[in-house]
């Protein structure tokens, strides 16, 4: 905490959070602070006193970290003090964009984000994590009570995302998920006429998400690389020699991602629920095939085609683009035409009349933002919900790891979306989990 | 009789039928026509091939085959009458005794209002002296035939030629492989293959000579001299229209009394076999060509498209590692996914499992069985995981089994 160096020092208990939880409650302008500011802390630009700034760090910055934590960083309001990661040259790199953006030498480094969160005093967190870190570090930094921007998927597996849904409910920390296109003016209009039957009774949504995966090369075992804490970026998952796959191309391989499927579920599975008011519910049904690699070390499929059923009978088709008629991004079928959006503004309908139509202040109007990471600062201030909370990124992914599932035993499965689990099918049941690699664990209490 | 399936067709079955957007329902178990192997006598190993025959047609998951069994050779033919008109396509792998009139007139009713026949090499030996089935099979060999039954066919300056010089028909040389030339290539039958391809290990036959009326050769390769050949382009794919019907004629798919099969084992000669006969039976052809199809100058056989058995692909992924070839592994779990509803079978799969894991395989074989057997393996497992937690290159991913096996999760 270098902007209030002095006031941490003397008093660690008073955190940020209750600040801004009791800020929300009351005048903002009632609060005096006598705090001696060195002139640093204003950094380039300073405007927003720093007392008043929302001081935050990133665990995990790799190319995804950095962009969330430069996009942040643009920001008046925010301090960026620490950054966290197992390659110390993504941790390095990150050290020089804070430092040249403040103009000091400030930040600090860690390389273990235990360290991270014993020595750094912040407001908020970034975390931008291969899906395997999810559930334990999520879990983590609500326990530390600290506000958060989480890249989706919310995590590796079922079980994992409810541990993380109850992490921030129990220590009431503001969760944003990275499902950022409910920030964005097409998608939000897109789901909101949806909602409000522009376009009849809704009867299926297709969901194209991208194709495959690059081909696999050779991937002999190889010295790692170094700065790179191999074991501590494996963490959770089973131990394996390294083989030159690592940053990026993790999400190939089963034991840390479910591939293209689960990496864009929190996209456009997420746009489809949220049209759907499926915030909070999942399918009652599921079954997909998947094609899987016959060559190489990836795992993932390279084609998958999944139905979910739900409770109202609208079915979801789950898909690589190429097998859909629309290709990517999201397609509502109503009684009384279909909508269909996708990134790049796009949004169109059967009739186009049908975009012009005004959702008045008497509908259902969906959540307004049209910036996602100013919409998780304002919400730290605020203590309400974001657009995309830890329930609702919980339940976009959910679809894609059932549709992992489904693949992966080659059956019909029934889910219970209340109870989170298979009925009368105790060997799905265990794939809501992955065990954990010893010592790490989820610790929820 | 060994069970021979092919991945490829349910390769193909899964990405044209399972992907379809909006299609949910698996490829319907029923199959789309009905085929008569006709066997029995045959100066080559009958008995061998037409069991290949039938679940060649079978796997291609568009035919029900049934086989109809002609008594021996000098035997009573007075009750062999095979209900040609119950099926879409005959398969004729039949060179003997005669049948009775009966049985001749209902063939050749039922080729010429539109049934479909598959004449498979060594049924164009069969039957020098009747007409009719000379028609029907276009050319044919041996039998004492000779100019008086018709022109050799061959190809020659770029065009298929009817040669009349008198000479004797049917011949081959020495058994080789050889490339085949695909020489009309919008036929249904051939439209998408490689334009040339090598057939395995077989008899060339050559010289033969029939009427070949409304004949079209599809497909030829050049019978080497040093191979004893006859120094000719000569037919080995054929079509002939009779009457309404549709005939295929393949001279390819030798089989050697000792079973020995190379040809029949020829990607190229299952493939051509099973699209003739789709386009015998109906006119067209809907199967796909598969990647192993062979290539100009690459042979393939269906050891690259059966899937093996539960015991040989654990004996491909004994020496496993990382980085190889997934095939072995995916189809495995394929096949424990297919048993994942039937108990019994699983449990037997499972004890297959706990033996390779037993075994000496390698570490990284055992860990994909244990990544496999975390989702359905039972109380049984359990003490073999025991077991490869004590070993370093195994532990993690026995304990990662064990603790979803048991739902004892240390962690």
């Amino acid at each position: 905490m270098k902007n209030n160096n002095l006031h941490m020092k003397q008093s660690k208990k008073l955190d940020r959070r209750s600040f801004f939880k009791k800020a929300a409650g009351a005048s903002a302008m009632a609060f005096a602070f006598p705090y001696i500011i060195p002139s640093s802390a204003l950094g380039k630009g300073g405007i927003v006193p720093p007392s008043d700034r929302i001081v935050m760090g990133v665990i995990g910055s790799g190319s995804m970290g950095t962009g969330d934590m430069r996009s942040f960083m643009g920001k008046k309001e925010v301090q960026m003090v620490a950054a966290c990661d197992v390659d110390k040259a993504h941790r390095e790199r990150a050290k020089t964009f804070m430092d040249q953006h403040y103009e000091n030498k400030d930040s600090n480094i860690y390389g273990d984000y235990r360290e991270f969160l014993a020595t750094e005093k912040l407001d908020a967190v970034i975390l931008a994590l291969p899906d395997q870190w999810h559930g334990i570090i999520g879990v983590a930094v609500a326990n530390a009570g600290l506000d958060i921007y989480g890249q989706k998927p919310l995590a590796r597996t079922i079980w994992e995302g409810r541990q993380i849904v109850e992490a921030v409910k129990k220590n009431k920390v503001i969760w944003q998920t990275g499902s950022w296109q409910r920030s964005v003016g097409n998608f939000h209009k897109g789901a909101e006429l949806v909602a409000n039957g522009r376009i009849g009774k809704i009867t299926r949504v297709e969901v194209g998400l991208p194709n495959g995966n690059p081909t696999t090369g050779v991937h002999n075992v190889q010295p790692v690389p170094e700065g790179l804490d191999w074991n501590m970026w494996l963490g959770p998952a089973p131990h394996v020699p390294y083989r030159g796959v690592c940053h990026w191309d993790w999400r190939w391989i089963l034991d840390y991602s479910g591939g293209q499927l689960t990496d864009w579920a929190g996209h456009h599975i997420d746009i489809a629920h949220w049209g759907l008011g499926f915030d909070k519910t999942g399918p009652v049904e599921i079954e997909g095939k998947g094609v899987y690699p016959r060559e190489g070390i990836y795992d993932v499929p390279v084609e998958y085609n999944v139905k979910a059923m739900y409770a109202n009978g609208i079915e979801m088709t789950i898909a690589n683009s190429r097998q859909l008629p629309h290709g990517m991004g999201t397609c509502w079928y109503g009684d009384k035409g279909w909508l269909y959006v996708r990134r790049g503004n796009v949004i169109e309908a059967s009739d186009p009349k049908i975009m012009d139509e005004v959702i008045g202040d008497d509908e259902n109007k969906l959540y307004f933002s049209r910036d996602h990471a100013q919409n998780l600062l304002d919400c730290i201030r605020s203590r309400k919900e974001t657009i995309t909370p830890a329930e609702t990124a919980h339940r976009s992914i959910s679809v894609g790891l059932l549709s992992e599932i489904a693949m992966l035993s080659g059956q019909k499965l029934k889910w219970d979306p209340v109870k989170e689990e298979f009925i009368d099918n105790k060997m799905a049941d265990r794939l809501l989990r992955r065990p954990f690699r010893s010592p790490w664990t989820l610790k929820n209490n | 009789m060994k069970k021979i399936k092919y991945i490829i067709f349910s390769l193909v079955l899964a990405v044209s039928v399972v992907f379809l957007p909006g299609c949910q329902t698996e490829q319907s178990v029923d199959a789309d026509y009905s085929a008569l192997v006709v066997t029995g006598q045959n100066n080559h190993n009958w008995e061998a091939s037409a069991p290949v025959l039938k679940e060649i047609l079978e796997n291609s998951g568009l035919f029900a085959v049934d086989i109809a069994e002609s008594p021996a050779k000098g035997e009573d033919m007075s009750g062999f009458a095979p209900q040609f008109a119950e099926y879409d396509v005959v398969v004729l792998d039949y060179n003997g005794d005669s049948w009775t009139e009966n049985t001749k007139k209902a063939f050749v009713d039922y080729v010429s209002q539109g049934g479909g026949v598959v004449v498979y090499h060594a049924a164009d030996n069969s039957f020098p002296d009747w007409k009719e089935y000379n028609q029907i099979i276009g050319l044919g060999g041996w039998g004492n035939r000779n100019e008086k039954d018709g022109p050799y066919v061959r190809w020659k300056n770029d065009r298929i030629v009817m040669d009349i010089n008198p000479g004797s028909a049917g011949s081959h040389g020495e058994q080789h492989p050889f490339r085949v030339v695909n020489r009309v290539t919008d036929h249904p039958v051939t439209k998408g293959l490689p334009t040339e391809w090598m057939h395995a290990q077989d008899e060339l036959y050559s010289e033969l000579r029939g009427p070949a009326e409304n004949l079209t050769v599809l497909s030829t390769a050049f019978a080497d001299s040093t191979k004893g050949g006859s120094g000719e382009h000569e037919p080995v794919l054929m079509t002939i229209d009779y009457g309404s019907g549709r005939v295929f004629h393949t001279v390819l798919g030798h089989i050697g009394g000792d079973g020995s099969r190379p040809a029949m084992e020829c990607v190229g000669f299952i493939v051509s076999l099973q699209r003739g006969a789709e386009w015998a039976a109906s006119g067209k052809v809907t199967q796909t060509v598969p990647d192993e199809f062979p290539r100009f100058n690459v042979l393939s056989s269906w050891d690259k498209l059966r899937s093996y058995t539960t015991d040989e692909l654990l004996e491909c992924l004994k020496n496993f590692h990382k980085g190889d070839s997934r095939v072995c592994l995916q189809d495995l779990i394929s096949t424990i996914r297919n048993a994942a509803s039937n108990p019994e079978e699983l449990a037997k799969l499972e004890k297959k499992m706990i033996k390779f894991l037993e075994s000496r395989a390698t570490s990284e074989a055992k860990n994909e069985i244990c990544r496999d057997i975390s989702q359905w393996g039972s109380e049984a497992s359990l003490p073999i995981l025991d077991k490869l937690m004590k070993d370093d290159d195994t532990k993690e991913m026995a304990r990662f089994a064990r603790e979803r096996i048991s739902g004892e999760y240390s962690n």
